[in-house]
């Protein structure tokens, strides 16, 4: 376990005043606060070490131990037995591993898990006699909130479905609505981080990426696709064959359709957000093919087709 | 609306040692919705974090309430950019 230099991680020096350390702690506090710095565990942690730093330097006694010891904290033990045989008293009530007891003095709170001293300080100081809320009393708060993204596949959302999730090495069993948009944000309620002080525990929040690897275009419950139809069929007319989401239907092309036209079919689109049972269009817009590499028999019969409408 | 889903700003005053201008003033600066059933002022549940967080802001750090309103601001679109970025990553991640 290394020594931690509280005076570094508050930019100060020995010599700092109790006004120094308030002004530096309150200075970092307010670039490194996890409300300030949401999904930063960086930020986290360097809040962390901020606060245990004000928590030592700000308190007379734990400064004043933290000094006389400095770098040779390991030994502090040894060395105080051996004050304590020569003088016969003295040295520091408690010593290593009982701590000082007394309550956090000033230090923020914020939300994050309540185990935020670092095994330097437990060993110094002790573990109990925690508290927080900054003197305003003991309020709890409500765990850290997490998010996470769940990419499915357009087909697999056209159904509902059940799905287990791991978060934080808990298994969570979830049913995805039929029809979830992409982008779409679920909150599950108390599935998040643990609560501070008896607080409740923070949420989940799943947003769905969701994966288009289909020929239909979706805008919410609506589903849009192209199909061609060859010159012949959209010019007299006749009988096409169209895959929709769930199979095919066949379609009957108008004579002389025209490119670009749009035919609506009710009820072929995607379901709608929970709602049972109730499903968008599928609209489709014909694309005519133009024929190709015509033979001069070809050319000759539109050329003909040609002088009778000029 | 469910009322077991909302606390009384009286509650939240002597919960969390906070004075009512203070809730007023977030709810003046859509921060916090206050609603407003048989005359008694109540806060959703859903908005306790939020409410939480500028109390932690405003008392903790010493943060004015111009500033929580342009931290509330800036937080929003640090979220945003936050999910976009995931979104992002995720669809990199494909062609890796």
């Amino acid at each position: 376990m290394e020594f931690i230099d509280y005076y570094k991680i508050l930019e100060l020096d020995k010599s700092a005043t109790t006004a120094d350390i308030k002004k530096a702690y309150r200075k970092l506090a307010r670039k490194f606060h996890p409300d300030l710095n949401p999904n930063n565990k960086d930020a986290q942690a360097r809040f962390q070490q901020i606060n245990e730093a004000h928590e030592v330097l700000i308190d007379p006694e734990k400064r004043k131990k933290y000094d006389q010891y400095g770098k040779d904290w390991q030994h502090a033990e040894q060395f105080e037995n051996a004050q304590r045989q020569q003088s016969g008293a003295g040295g520091f009530a408690g010593g290593f591993g009982g701590g000082f007891g007394g309550g956090r003095q000033g230090s923020y709170s914020g939300n994050f898990d309540d185990d935020t001293f670092s095994e330097f300080f437990e060993q110094m100081f002790g573990g109990g006699g925690r508290s927080r809320g900054g003197g305003r009393g003991t309020p709890q708060y409500k765990g850290q909130d997490f998010n996470a993204e769940l990419q499915l596949n357009l087909k697999d959302v056209y159904t509902s479905q059940k799905q287990t999730l791991t978060i934080n090495g808990k298994n969570i069993r979830l049913t995805i609505p039929a029809g979830v948009e992409n982008g779409q944000t679920i909150k599950i309620k108390g599935h998040g981080g643990p609560g501070i002080q008896g607080g409740p525990k923070g949420d989940l929040f799943i947003t769905f990426n969701i994966i288009n690897n289909t020929p239909f275009k979706r805008e919410k419950e609506n589903l849009y696709k192209t199909v061609d139809v060859d010159f012949y069929t959209a010019l007299l007319g006749g009988e096409i064959t169209v895959d929709t989401f769930t199979g095919k239907v066949k379609l009957t092309v108008k004579p002389e359709t025209q490119p670009g036209t749009k035919i609506k079919l009710k009820g072929k689109g995607f379901p709608k957000y929970k709602k049972e049972n109730q499903y968008g269009d599928l609209i489709i817009t014909y694309q005519i093919k133009m024929p190709t590499h015509l033979t001069a028999k070809e050319k000759e019969l539109f050329q003909e087709l040609q002088k009778l409408r000029t | 609306m469910n009322l077991e889903e909302l606390i009384a700003t009286e509650e939240l005053c002597e919960r969390y040692k906070v004075e009512h201008t203070f809730i007023r003033s977030l709810s003046d600066s859509g921060i916090l919705e206050i609603i407003t059933v048989e005359q008694r002022e109540y806060v959703h549940c859903d908005m306790m974090a939020e409410f939480e967080k500028m109390r932690r802001l405003h008392y903790d750090l010493e943060i004015n309430l111009e500033g929580l309103e342009a931290v509330h601001h800036l937080l929003n679109q640090l979220r945003e950019l936050q999910k976009t970025n995931r979104k992002l990553q995720n669809r990199l991640g494909l062609y890796e």
